[in-house]
């Protein structure tokens, strides 16, 4: 590292010189480079985190700003947390959370393992496979109620033609029994790409040699799948698991356009649960309370990630 | 299994991160189950547990 | 590799994978392609039943897109001149007129503005971090790396609230600058973590070869690893200006009229008696196009960027 030639020239060279040479020290330039970012991040992120952990404690409205603000100790965080309608919404995300993350790990396993196995033009179908996922969540999800119609709607129509159910007799959005599973739909139709991304990556770093050594051993192909395969996919496979846990945990723009939280409250996952606190009740204090639970759940969770991130990178 | 005791006790990184992993995720297991509105009212403690414990200790050495 | 090897899957294998995978790809494709062909329906053929999957185009929905209208009498249109258009003319044909040019175009024109403007800071920021955490010894590296990551897995709505507190009183809220900040702010983490990946594969000797030829660390950094790195740069512009565009939670909470971008405004597009699915179709198909297009040209490097640069097979 602090021997390279530059280095070595710095170090014979007078201060002065140097300085003449090479501008500014590494060290000055690395800060007026990091600087700017850790401003904004402050600015945009900390700050306002540390304004929401302040009016966590307190009984503020944002509609009403010159009330007497008053505060009031960990009461917001006692309500929530014994408040039996945000358990149930911890439960509708938590539907939503394991279905998704459940047929997307099926689904997208079982696509790359597909791809991998190296058909013609397999790079091409990979490339269209993927479009779903790069799309606009609120436009796709808005365009989704437009499949779910029960009369006209594409959706009812391919199931009516496959299994012979009436597309009039049934609405994916409308019924209470439904409308958990239309979510659970369209958010593995936009996301198993990604999980087979990820896992054909893994596939892929599997050295030819390992398969090649179990040949000889004559172990089973259905032996080499559980004991190369699987193993090797793993640690590919927990990083999109994390990555679409954490994403699904804090869903907002696909399921708002789609369900808006109905009917009812069943498809009322945490984000639009706490919108409604926050931008229509205006309880600010109480969804601040809200928001650092989710928050610090969130981190928790990017901590793991990160973790598995750098296992994946070692490879 | 003697080696991740050892190591636990001379407060080396890695199974101290794997307890703080499993507190946070137990958390989260707690905050989102259908059984117990009890489990639900603690999940958040867990989970700050864990994350504050897991940001400890990364500074442990490896 | 020459020869029969027994790693490579048989021919049968091959085929039995290979159909299986376009028979996915075809029912995967097929609402995208709904969304494209609706936009060509007229009303009626939109909310036909069975669904149409041949019918004769037309520009309705596209028209109906850009233009709002007014029902009138039969005798009112029969009094007025002839229609100058092509699309007066196809607005007349249902009974209306234009009464002017409708929203969508500004709030595209805003998603532009805001997409490009937030890319812009984010890769100018994120290049200089980027080079600075790849190449020197920055304190608590490691930290800083996991802090400007975990921004961004924030749940958006729950950073909103404060935002919009700050936003409210900093006279930000519902203008291009504010939200072109807080995507900035969105997507640095991203910008960060994928160009210290590419700036990283950049062998270091180029630049130290510079500095001994009496560049300056600035000098060497802009025309030695800027060049280098140029690709890398192109595709992390290309991922932060598809999530500007996509976003959606903080442009519903805080935007409303002025610099309200396309996603909020799209589902809001209604016409006649309920939804006018056409020309939502439209507006979704303008708003997607141009992602399908950048998504095809980034394939390559479409791994790196949902990984944050760690997976780079």
């Amino acid at each position: 590292m602090s021997d390279t030639p530059i280095d070595r020239v710095a170090r014979a060279t007078p201060i002065p010189v140097a300085r003449r040479i090479r501008g500014f020290s590494d060290r000055t330039i690395a800060w007026i480079f990091v600087a700017p970012t850790i401003f904004l991040l402050l600015a945009i992120n900390i700050f306002p985190l540390i304004w929401t952990i302040n009016l966590s404690f307190t009984d503020f409205r944002a509609n009403r700003p010159n009330r007497e603000v008053e505060y009031i100790g960990l009461e917001n965080y006692r309500r929530i947390l014994t408040d039996g309608d945000i358990w149930l919404t911890m439960q509708a995300t938590a539907h939503f959370l394991f279905w998704t993350i459940a047929l997307q790990v099926l689904i997208g396993f079982t696509l790359a393992w597909l791809i991998n196995r190296k058909f013609r033009g397999n790079d091409l179908w990979t490339t269209l496979i993927v479009l779903p996922m790069m799309l606009s969540p609120a436009v796709v999800g808005n365009f989704w109620t437009f499949l779910y119609q029960p009369q006209i709607g594409l959706f009812n129509y391919v199931v009516e033609f496959f299994s012979g159910i009436p597309a009039s007799s049934f609405q994916m959005i409308g019924d209470v029994r439904l409308a958990p599973w239309s979510i659970v739909i369209v958010d593995t139709w936009m996301w198993s790409p990604f999980v087979m991304l990820i896992c054909l990556a893994g596939l892929r770093s599997i050295p030819d040699y390992i398969y090649e050594a179990a040949e000889i051993d004559r172990a089973s192909k259905w032996r080499q799948f559980w004991t190369i395969t699987v193993p090797m996919v793993l640690p590919f496979l927990m990083l999109a698991v994390l990555f679409r846990g954490i994403e699904n945990f804090k869903m907002f723009d696909l399921v708002v356009e789609l369900t808006g939280g109905g009917p009812g409250s069943v498809t009322e996952v945490t984000s639009i649960n706490l919108k409604r606190e926050a931008f229509e009740k205006w309880r600010t204090g109480y969804a601040s309370a809200y928001a650092i639970i989710l928050f610090v759940t969130v981190f928790g969770l990017a901590s793991i990630y990160v973790k598995a991130l750098n296992k994946v990178k070692e490879r | 299994m003697s080696d991740f005791v050892r190591d636990f006790l001379r407060l080396r990184r890695g199974p101290w991160e794997m307890l703080a992993s499993l507190l946070i995720g137990l958390g989260v297991l707690m905050l989102m189950q259908p059984f117990a509105l009890w489990a639900f009212t603690w999940s958040f403690l867990t989970t700050l547990a864990g994350t504050v414990m897991f940001i400890v200790v990364s500074h442990f050495p490896e | 590799m020459s020869g029969y090897s027994i790693t490579e899957p048989s021919a049968r294998q091959k085929w039995i994978a290979g159909t299986l995978v376009i028979l996915y790809a075809v029912i995967t494709l097929l609402p995208l392609a709904w969304i494209l062909m609706t936009g060509f329906k007229s009303s009626a053929d939109s909310i036909s039943y069975p669904p149409k999957v041949l019918f004769e185009p037309s520009l309705e929905g596209y028209v109906n897109l850009f233009t709002t209208r007014t029902r009138q009498t039969p005798e009112y249109l029969a009094s007025l001149p002839p229609a100058e258009t092509w699309y007066d003319e196809l607005v007349r044909s249902k009974d209306m007129v234009i009464a002017g040019p409708s929203r969508y175009g500004e709030r595209f024109l805003n998603s532009v503005i805001i997409g490009f403007g937030s890319t812009f800071l984010s890769i100018f920021l994120g290049t200089l971090a980027a080079y600075a955490f790849s190449r020197f010894k920055v304190p608590l590296k490691d930290d800083l790396l996991f802090f400007i990551l975990s921004t961004r897995m924030m749940p958006p709505i729950a950073v909103a609230i404060p935002i919009f507190l700050m936003y409210r009183s900093l006279g930000l809220s519902d203008t291009h600058l504010g939200m072109i900040l807080l995507y900035t702010a969105v997507n640095i983490s991203l910008a960060v973590w994928l160009l210290k990946g590419f700036i990283d594969e950049i062998p270091r000797e180029y630049e130290e070869a510079a500095l001994i030829d009496g560049y300056t660390r600035f000098q060497a950094f802009r025309k030695v690893v800027l060049p280098q790195a140029a690709t890398g740069i192109a595709s992390t512009a290309i991922f932060c200006l598809i999530f500007a565009w996509n976003e959606y939670a903080f442009a519903v909470l805080l935007t409303s009229g002025t610099a309200q971008t396309a996603p909020p405004f799209i589902p809001t597009i209604i016409g006649v008696g309920g939804q006018d699915w056409p020309a939502v179709a439209a507006g979704a198909s303008l708003f997607l196009l141009p992602v399908m297009i950048f998504t095809i040209l980034l394939r390559k490097h479409l791994l790196r960027g949902i990984t944050f640069g760690a997976v780079r097979k």
